[in-house]
């Protein structure tokens, strides 16, 4: 699969939502923790060598699960293989809290979710759809229906952290 | 000659000097590039696997169709030829391709975060093509093009609203419209019950629910880890995330660096200005495509 990576490469040089030196280790068995410069932009997590401006690789963020391993680190695998984890380690649990919740909601779909959830709220609250003044309420992305089945119910349900 | 011609054959005996239009569109000499330009980078790692499985995942997608494209490997520098047929999913601010609807593996990825998309001329008289420009050196503009205008125009607008920046946007501006109705919710059960006020705490908006927390996409204030570099005056797709990384109030002070007036520093107006900027440049495109016909109408003319 081609991917257009000098686009990519410039995104890594935006301004990220959050950005440290962690300890990172791939996925590969025996594979080494190292210091690495990590980078979240938009639902890209960039990792870049401590001293240099090229990122070495990037993770899209989409259905990933986000899990604490040992106090002071996490794990980012993804839902078709998720013994197959990238390992971070930060200096203080409060560290790794942070990057844990950022992470979490760092996928276009997490914020699909949100949309669709506010939507339904203000609905319920207003009678009014917050979209129509905008004239996007028909657009795909903002329907319930572009939501994979397993996410809808609790989209409308009461809680939003029930999806996590 | 007419060019709104629909088939991708060009039906000579049908146009009158067609063979002086195509060399309107001739291909143009590209300079071969200076081998001091090339900057040799080890290729960068991507969870292609998992990006794959996304792709492919019963998540619905945001639009999809067939297009023509001209990119791929071995392809020319300038577009030529009619493209080659695949096709497009798009799922969030990523734009896959696949050698058919049934095709388990995706041919190409755009990320499409920074970019903006305009109308376009198709090296073949095509009339509903399309381009994703990004403000990136060395970047040639991804061509596409769709099969009738009506899908033109769709992919136009569902790519230019891709953006996880655009996502953000609304997203927050429902979350502050919820905060609003709440409050007001809440103020409106004030002054109607005198007694109660117990329950008011439990009507007041849960604090434990995400869109009420600050922190909830990025940190309010740009601490030294929140930033690293700054992407400097860019194209407007590219100025959103700098722009909503100063957080609400300096929307409204306008203090973004995007070449939209500091007027724009609320969702609606913005909204407005893209829906706005897509019908000029289909005016513009419009009105030079028919000056170039008549341009070229004159060559025939010794």
């Amino acid at each position: 699969m081609r991917y257009n990576e000098k686009e990519l490469r410039a995104l890594s040089q935006q301004p990220a939502e959050m950005a440290a030196e962690l300890s990172m280790r791939g996925p590969k068995k025996g594979s080494v923790a190292k210091r690495r410069l990590v980078k979240l932009v938009v639902n890209f997590l960039f990792y870049f060598r401590t001293d240099e401006a090229e990122p070495l690789g990037a993770l899209l963020l989409e259905r990933c699960r986000v899990a604490q391993e040992e106090p002071g680190g996490f794990s980012i695998s993804f839902i078709e293989d998720p013994e197959r984890k990238y390992y971070f380690e930060c200096c203080t649990q409060e560290q790794c809290q942070e990057w844990m919740e950022a992470l979490r909601r760092a996928s276009y779909e997490y914020m699909r979710r949100s949309l669709i959830f506010y939507r339904n709220e203000i609905r319920k609250m207003t009678g009014k759809d917050p979209l129509e003044q905008f004239g996007i309420s028909e657009e795909t992305r903002f329907q319930l229906s572009s939501l994979p089945r397993d996410r809808r119910a609790s989209c409308v349900g009461t809680q939003l952290d029930e999806l996590d | 000659m007419h060019l709104c011609c629909q088939g991708r054959h060009f039906q000579g005996s049908q146009a009158p000097g067609n063979s002086r239009w195509l060399n309107c569109v001739a291909k143009q000499e590209t300079p071969p590039r200076p081998v001091s330009s090339v900057v040799f980078v080890g290729a960068m790692k991507l969870n292609k696997r998992s990006v794959a499985h996304y792709a492919l995942s019963d998540s619905p997608a945001d639009y999809t169709g067939f297009l023509r494209t001209w990119g791929g490997p071995g392809a020319p520098p300038t577009p030529s030829g009619t493209g080659r047929r695949c096709w497009f999913v798009l799922k969030g601010n990523l734009l896959f391709s696949f050698e058919s609807r049934e095709g388990r593996a995706p041919l190409s990825l755009v990320v499409l975060e920074g970019c903006t998309v305009e109308l376009a001329e198709a090296p073949m008289p095509e009339e509903f093509a399309f381009a994703i420009h990004f403000d990136v050196p060395g970047v040639r503009p991804h061509l596409l093009a769709a099969d009738g205008q009506v899908a033109q125009e769709a992919w136009v607008k569902a790519l230019s609203r891709a953006s996880f920046g655009y996502m953000r946007l609304v997203v927050r501006e429902l979350e502050s419209q919820l905060q609003d109705a709440r409050r007001s919710l809440a103020m409106h059960r004030c002054t109607s019950q005198k007694a109660g006020a117990s329950r008011q705490k439990q009507q007041a908006p849960d604090s434990r629910s995400p869109g009420l927390e600050n922190s909830h996409f990025l940190p309010r204030d740009c601490t030294p880890l929140g930033t690293v570099e700054g992407g400097g005056c860019r194209l407007v797709g590219q100025d959103l995330p700098e722009w909503e990384l100063q957080g609400p109030t300096s929307l409204l002070l306008g203090r973004g660096q995007s070449p939209v007036s500091p007027e724009t520093s609320c969702f609606s107006t913005l909204h407005e200005w893209y829906g706005q900027e897509i019908l000029k440049l289909r005016q513009g495109w419009q009105q030079r495509a028919q000056g170039k016909q008549s341009g070229c109408r004159r060559q025939d003319k010794p």
